[in-house]
């Protein structure tokens, strides 16, 4: 059975692949997070934008098509995000 | 010697309820998680039921002087706590059983009013008894699915605290035994033992990928 996740862990593996595993320097392709993170492209989209608004991702053109790379705020974010996962994990909780 | 165990565990209660609170509250202002959001009303209800306490033990040892705490502050220090436990156990998904209609909800508390204080002391007991323990299984069942051993510490916490208010329930029966301080000790230990995983969180500012940049 598929684990359930949460807004945050879909949020967090989104920065974490615009993190550690991009497909070039320029910033992954919405089809690539969109593979990457398992999440529909109406649900992307509107995370990628509210994540762009609040300054945890870059938004670059990039051959006319959008590319998004982690900021320093998404890096903190990211940072207190496994931080405080690991502590909910403690309670047997998902943060 | 029960007056000063008394005063150590709520003590200890409301240092490690205030401690836990704030770092949940810390990961919600910074993550947004509606978990850690419950964890930190939680642990902040559970500190404020010890601190009410505590305070009803300091004002009566210092300024009432009466040989014994207030029934009420004790029976309300508790209710607080319960209202802690019931968010922790609320957080491993137990859904909400109060009633739907605005009748039942305004019902509901009657009961309350007509039974003494030393009868609403054993309700609160034996329902935070049922949260604690239900908190403590589903925690070592995660523990079970990913084996952080941070989690088997939160659990004998929980069991403890559980295996402590059960005692102090069950000590009104046999009131001049050894049960109820036996019930302070067993939770001072469950409350350091909650507190021992939650210590060695950093919250010291980690420079993120130093090289990376």
């Amino acid at each position: 059975m598929a684990e359930y996740r949460t807004h945050i862990k879909i949020i967090g593996d989104i920065l974490s692949t615009t993190r550690d595993d991009l497909q070039d320097e320029d910033g992954a392709s919405v089809t690539y997070l969109i593979r990457k993170a398992n999440v529909s492209h109406s649900r992307i989209s509107r995370i990628l934008k509210t994540l762009v608004s609040q300054g945890l991702l870059e938004q670059v053109q990039c051959d006319g098509a959008s590319k998004y790379k982690i900021s320093q705020n998404g890096r903190e974010f990211l940072q207190a995000y496994y931080k405080f996962t690991s502590f909910a994990d403690n309670f047997g909780l998902n943060i | 010697m029960e007056f000063l165990l008394e005063n150590i565990l709520n003590l200890i209660g409301f240092l490690v309820g205030l401690g836990i609170g704030v770092m949940s509250l810390i990961g919600f202002r910074n993550t947004g998680s509606p978990t850690l959001f419950r964890l930190s009303i939680a642990f902040f209800s559970i500190s404020a039921g010890f601190c009410v306490i505590w305070v009803g033990f300091l004002v009566e040892d210092f300024i009432l002087k009466s040989g014994s705490i207030e029934r009420w502050v004790q029976t309300l220090g508790i209710a607080i706590q319960t209202v802690g436990y019931f968010f922790i156990a609320f957080s491993h998904s137990i859904k909400s059983f109060f009633p739907k209609t605005k009748y039942f909800r305004s019902v509901i508390i009657f009961p309350l009013f007509l039974v003494s204080s030393v009868q609403l002391e054993h309700l609160f007991r034996s329902v935070g008894f049922i949260l604690l323990a239900y908190g403590a299984i589903e925690t070592i069942l995660s523990y079970f699915e990913n084996k952080n051993k941070g989690a088997i510490s939160v659990s004998v916490g929980l069991s403890l605290l559980a295996l402590g208010e059960f005692l102090g329930w069950y000590s009104f029966v046999f009131p001049e035994s050894i049960l109820y301080s036996a019930s302070l000790i067993i939770k001072i230990g469950g409350l350091i033992a909650l507190f021992i995983p939650v210590s060695k969180v950093p919250l010291t500012k980690i420079k993120f990928d130093a090289d990376f940049d």
